[in-house]
């Protein structure tokens, strides 16, 4: 529908669920962890068998609490949990172990780029909770089957404010949210697996207008490009309906990604009765100051702010920048290299994206299992600046750094990679490359200067890649003139 | 006299004294259960073999010069609500009818360290909720003292059990009286401990914040033996409170009456309290002070509001902990049903019996959105109150002496059709759960048709020692009491 | 009082009550209701949680898990290592 973009706002509020990478289950012993068979990860408390009782996990407090820090939250000291009741067969105790109304975190915010510029988007709270099992479907099953591996998972539920006003960057949103949750290392953020998912609030208003309409929520978000597809498809929803005339009420809808639409679950007057109370098998959960502060001490630099700083410091481009700030191994080691000051930041970032990504990846191994260290590599990257290799030997001692153990310099003599640089062995090399190469000889000689090139690859060929290219580029020039 | 006569002290120091095994002593309560069960139904489930099989192994303990703890060999009713590992564990519910306990609750878990033999598994009023064991799906349990009046309840199985001689000592739960009304009408010992210093894990929930598992027995030595190995903090129970537990028991003798400051407070002794009930307490009281305790007249005012509260917190709690029961995991599944939601509803209506549906009910209604305010918020603020009441009325007294139930036990029928008749009977006890104090019930005489009145003592956070001590010193004073002639 | 819409109340709790039912219900409940509407004003009673009331956490630290034939031994109706429940369209 042409000119509604420009006519309508676009408000949009998510709700992601994480599930946390602790060792155990929120409330019981159990192992928390995805794609053991089904109900083979479960006891009676998990399960909800009659008589057990919830104790809860200390890393979910703590793991919770750093993403509160990282999401610049208050944290609350006292806080404790409360029971959302309601029947589902995935739901063992017909009542889910939630927070209510004193969540962990609150009054936060995170800071990202969307399209080069800074945006903020509010978070509202931060709170601790249990996931739920999961419903098999088959055909050539009486009903649906329930497994219950996955109850009592933990997650934390990260609530922003409605301040995000497009798909783009909504997905920004998720995706630093990903990226923070993963560099703290409190969910291991697959998405295939289940790990992050989200809620999406959806509500449209007229630009300029204040206070905002009654907003639609979205479940089964699976992607984060599906959280922009549903937006766009939402938000066009509700704009054309305002331009009928009709008001958007309030309701849940759910997703279908595969046909690109959502689907009225229910409307406000069906609105689910939680009948929210306190847990009364719990106590007040009490994180003392001197915790939070240990913890506020040990978080890392966030990847967001990493991306600002080495685009400030060494001068990266913003893509680069963030592409290294995503591992917090990488970057820790760009920043040990750089700060040698034996190269420019720039080509060790270069390297570190590039070649030594690529052959990692080839070897199936992690630069922390690698044996190149920063020293290794900025020395390198230092003798290819100085051309005392050439860019195809620096490949071949990039790729012997990772498993060798040795030095540059030992790599370099050890395979006889050194440049040569003088001029008497080299025009040798190109007096047998020119005698060989008579076709191309008479091109150049005929105007096609492109054939250089050529000539000048004949030559490290022959010089088994040692030759200094630039050096060779010049004999080769005043021999033809 | 017969082995199943005596206290469970009297037996310990009996089979540590080699005059009798643990295995005879247990054969003995399985025949008087096989006699008196007739008339009595206390037992859902009895566990012959189980119990005959712990008896031996504490024999063979014995014979070998192991040591042995004080309860070793002397055996336990359990009330059908507390997890039994591979033992059908139902709440007298149809909807548990079927129910098998992968895993034994925390204090079963003690007992079996303790080499007690668990006879079996006792009535209740389905889910504990209920004051005279007829609200049980499986059968009605009579009082030993008059079987055509009730036991009391909740735990009715275990009070008449250990009145009829069929067990010396039983595990029950108390969430607004259960132990103590009970043990009040069939003249047992009923400790009721601080919440917190039992393990809840296993005891399957009726309301969470109020449930306390506690012991039956017919004296309060006895009281403090089983107390002693089922008291401490667990690791499963996130409320159960870490601290020292004395050995209730080793120093139970050891109790100055003159050093006893005893609340009287006046709203426990008025109308509504049956007459008899009223003198037989007073007499009781007058004795201790006849022996140098002081007593003094307190007030705990807000008491007339503490069955209001107590029925909204715990039915609050109540509709949410009996939510599981959907027949999807486990227990009762109806028969025929159309879809998913049918199940539920069929299962449930099925399962259930009135009572409780009528509290997960009240309970849903006080916690819906638009109420919970007006109600369940209100009735914490409530209990707030009363909990600061007994908090200051404990800065001049050591303990408090009430009634334990405005009357004796009734007839059965005589109060099934009016709920709040019922819930009546409760008024003096369920103050106690509120404020997550320790209650004791200690008979105190027999009115005019022969039925025990209970006298209950309620003291501080933690205090069992004194209440139990308190207990015994006044058990001496009043002497034997007449026994239940089946 | 408000009145108490049993129906509605039977639906939250999935149960199921018939009419006649439903009016026993409502008068009981009402009844009910009407002594707790006799609660004290305790408009000045601040429910605040209590630190003193600290919960002891639980390391992370893993523990046996059940067997599933100890899990699906109470199940109304299982199959292929799950539970079974009238088919759910989600």
């Amino acid at each position: 529908m042409p000119g509604l973009n420009e006519k309508y706002e676009i408000i949009v509020g998510l709700e992601v669920h994480a599930e946390l990478s602790t060792e155990t289950k929120i409330y019981c012993a159990c192992k928390n962890s995805f794609g053991a068979e089904v109900n083979t990860q479960c006891c009676e408390i998990c399960t909800g068998l009659p008589g057990t009782l919830p104790t809860l996990n200390e890393k979910v407090v703590e793991y919770a609490v750093r993403m509160g820090l990282a999401a610049n939250c208050k944290i609350n000291n006292i806080t404790k949990q409360d029971r959302k009741n309601y029947f589902y067969p995935d739901l063992p105790k017909a009542y889910q172990i939630s927070q209510y109304d004193v969540p962990l975190c609150q009054n936060g915010w995170l800071d990202f780029l969307v399209d080069g510029e800074e945006r903020r988007v509010g978070i509202t709270r931060i709170h601790i909770e249990e996931d739920a099992g999961k419903l098999l479907h088959g055909e050539s099953f009486s009903g649906s089957l329930v497994d219950f591996n996955r109850c009592g998972v933990p997650l934390i539920e990260i609530v922003s404010e409605p301040d995000i006003r497009s798909s783009k960057e909504a997905k920004a949103y998720l995706e630093t949210l990903k990226q923070i949750l993963v560099y703290l290392g409190v969910s291991d953020g697959k998405m295939q697996e289940g790990s992050i998912r989200c809620d999406v609030n959806v509500s449209v208003r007229l630009k300029g207008q204040e206070g905002f309409n009654n907003r639609v929520e979205m479940k089964n978000v699976n992607t984060f490009s599906g959280a922009a597809r549903a937006i766009d498809y939402e938000a066009a929803r509700q704009s054309a309906l305002m331009e009928a005339g009709e008001t958007v009420g309030q309701e849940t809808r759910r997703w279908d990604d595969v046909k690109g639409e959502n689907i009225l679950l229910r409307s406000k007057e069906n609105a689910m009765d939680y009948r929210y109370f306190p847990e009364p098998d719990l106590k007040t959960i009490v994180v003392d100051d001197s915790f939070v502060s240990a913890l506020k001490e040990g978080l890392p630099e966030l990847p967001n702010r990493k991306t600002a700083r080495y685009m400030r410091e060494y001068g990266l481009p913003a893509y680069d920048a963030g592409l290294l700030a995503e591992s917090m191994d990488r970057a820790a080691f760009f920043e040990r290299a750089a700060a040698l000051g034996l190269c420019q930041p720039k080509n060790i970032s270069n390297w570190l994206l590039g070649d030594i990504t690529y052959f990692l990846r080839e070897k199936k191994m992690e630069l922390s299992e690698s044996a190149v260290t920063p020293e290794k590599l900025a020395d390198m990257v230092s003798r290819l600046e100085k051309g005392e290799i050439s860019g195809a030997a620096a490949k071949i001692v990039a790729e012997a750094l990772l498993d060798s153990g040795l030095s540059a310099g030992e790599i370099i003599s050890e395979k006889g990679l050194a440049q040569v640089s003088d001029r008497d062995a080299l025009e040798s090399i190109v007096d047998a490359v020119l005698a060989d190469s008579e076709k191309a000889v008479i091109q150049y000689k005929s105007g096609k200067t492109n054939v250089l090139g050529f000539l000048v690859g004949q030559c490290m060929k022959r010089s088994k890649g040692k030759g200094n290219p630039a050096v060779l580029s010049g004999i080769i020039a005043e021999r033809l003139k | 006299m017969e082995l199943y006569e005596y206290t469970a002290a009297e037996l310990s120091a009996m089979f540590r004294a080699g005059e009798c095994s643990a295995e005879e002593i247990t054969r003995s309560a399985l025949d008087r259960i096989n006699t008196a069960e007739d008339k009595i139904q206390a037992f859902l489930t009895v566990t012959e073999e189980n119990a005959l099989e712990t008896a031996k192994s504490a024999d063979k303990k014995f014979s070998a010069g192991e040591t042995l703890p004080p309860l070793a060999g002397i055996p336990i009713g359990i009330k059908d609500n507390i997890c039994t590992n591979g033992i059908l564990t139902t709440c007298a519910s149809k909807i548990l009818g079927n129910f098998i306990p992968p895993y034994d609750a925390t204090v079963i878990k003690k007992i079996k360290t303790h080499y007690m033999p668990i006879l079996g598994k006792m009535n209740l009023d389905e889910f504990a909720m209920g004051s005279s064991c007829e609200n049980s799906y499986f059968k009605k349990t009579r009082n030993p003292y008059d079987t055509e009046r009730v036991p009391g309840g909740s735990s009715g199985g275990c009070a008449a059990a250990v009145s009829a001689g069929e067990v010396p000592l039983a595990l029950g739960s108390d969430t607004g009286g259960s132990i103590r009304q009970p043990a009040s009408y069939c003249g047992n010992v009923g400790l009721k401990p601080t919440y917190g210093s039992v393990s809840r894990y296993g005891l399957v929930a009726f309301a969470s914040s109020l449930d306390q598992i506690g012991v039956f027995a017919k004296t309060a030595e006895d009281a403090a033996l089983l107390y002693s190995v089922i008291c401490g903090k667990d690791e499963k129970d996130a409320t159960s409170v870490r601290r020292e537990y004395p050995d209730f028991a080793a120093d139970i003798s050891n109790f100055d009456c003159k050093k006893l400051r005893a609340g009287v407070p006046k709203e426990y002794f008025g109308p509504g309290i049956d007459g008899e009930v009223r003198d037989s307490v007073y007499k009781a009281i007058e004795l201790l002070k006849e022996n140098g305790a002081e007593i003094r007249e307190i007030s705990l005012p807000s008491t007339d509001y503490a069955l209001s509260a107590y029925y909204i917190i715990a039915c609050a709690e109540a509709s949410s902990n009996l939510a599981r029961f959907d027949g999807v995991k486990y227990g009762y599944r109806s028969e025929k049903f159309e879809n998913l939601i049918d199940m539920y509803e069929r299962s449930r209506s099925e399962g259930f019996g009135d009572e409780v549906k009528r509290r997960i009910m009240l309970g849903a209604f006080v916690l819906s959105s638009g109420y919970i305010d007006a109600y369940y918020n209100k009735a914490k603020a409530t209990q707030a109150l009363i909990s600061r009441e007994f908090a200051s009325a404990f800065e001049q007294a050591d303990l408090i002496i009430t009634p334990t139930s405005p009357t004796t036990a009734f007839k059965l029928g005589e109060k099934t059709a009016d709920p709040l008749q019922m819930y009546a009977s409760d008024i003096c006890t369920v103050t106690v759960n509120i404020a997550g104090l320790p209650g004791l019930n200690v008979p105190c005489g027999l009115d005019g048709k022969g039925l025990p009145i209970g006298m209950q003592f309620v003291g501080p956070h933690f205090s069992e020692e004194i209440l139990l001590k308190a207990a015994h010193f006044y058990e001496s004073l009043r002497g034997e009491l007449p026994r239940a002639l089946l | 009082m408000p009145g108490i819409d049993v129906k509605k109340i039977a639906r939250l709790s999935r149960l199921l009550i018939d009419n006649s039912e439903a009016e026993h219900f409502q008068r009981e409940m009402e009844n009910i209701i009407a002594m707790v509407e006799r609660l004290p004003d305790t408009s000045d009673i601040v429910l605040r949680l209590n630190p003193e009331d600290k919960m002891e956490l639980r390391a992370d630290k893993t523990g046996p898990s059940l067997k599933r034939d100890e899990l699906l031994k109470n199940a109304p109706q299982s199959e292929a290592g799950c539970f079974v429940v009238p088919k759910v369209v989600e």
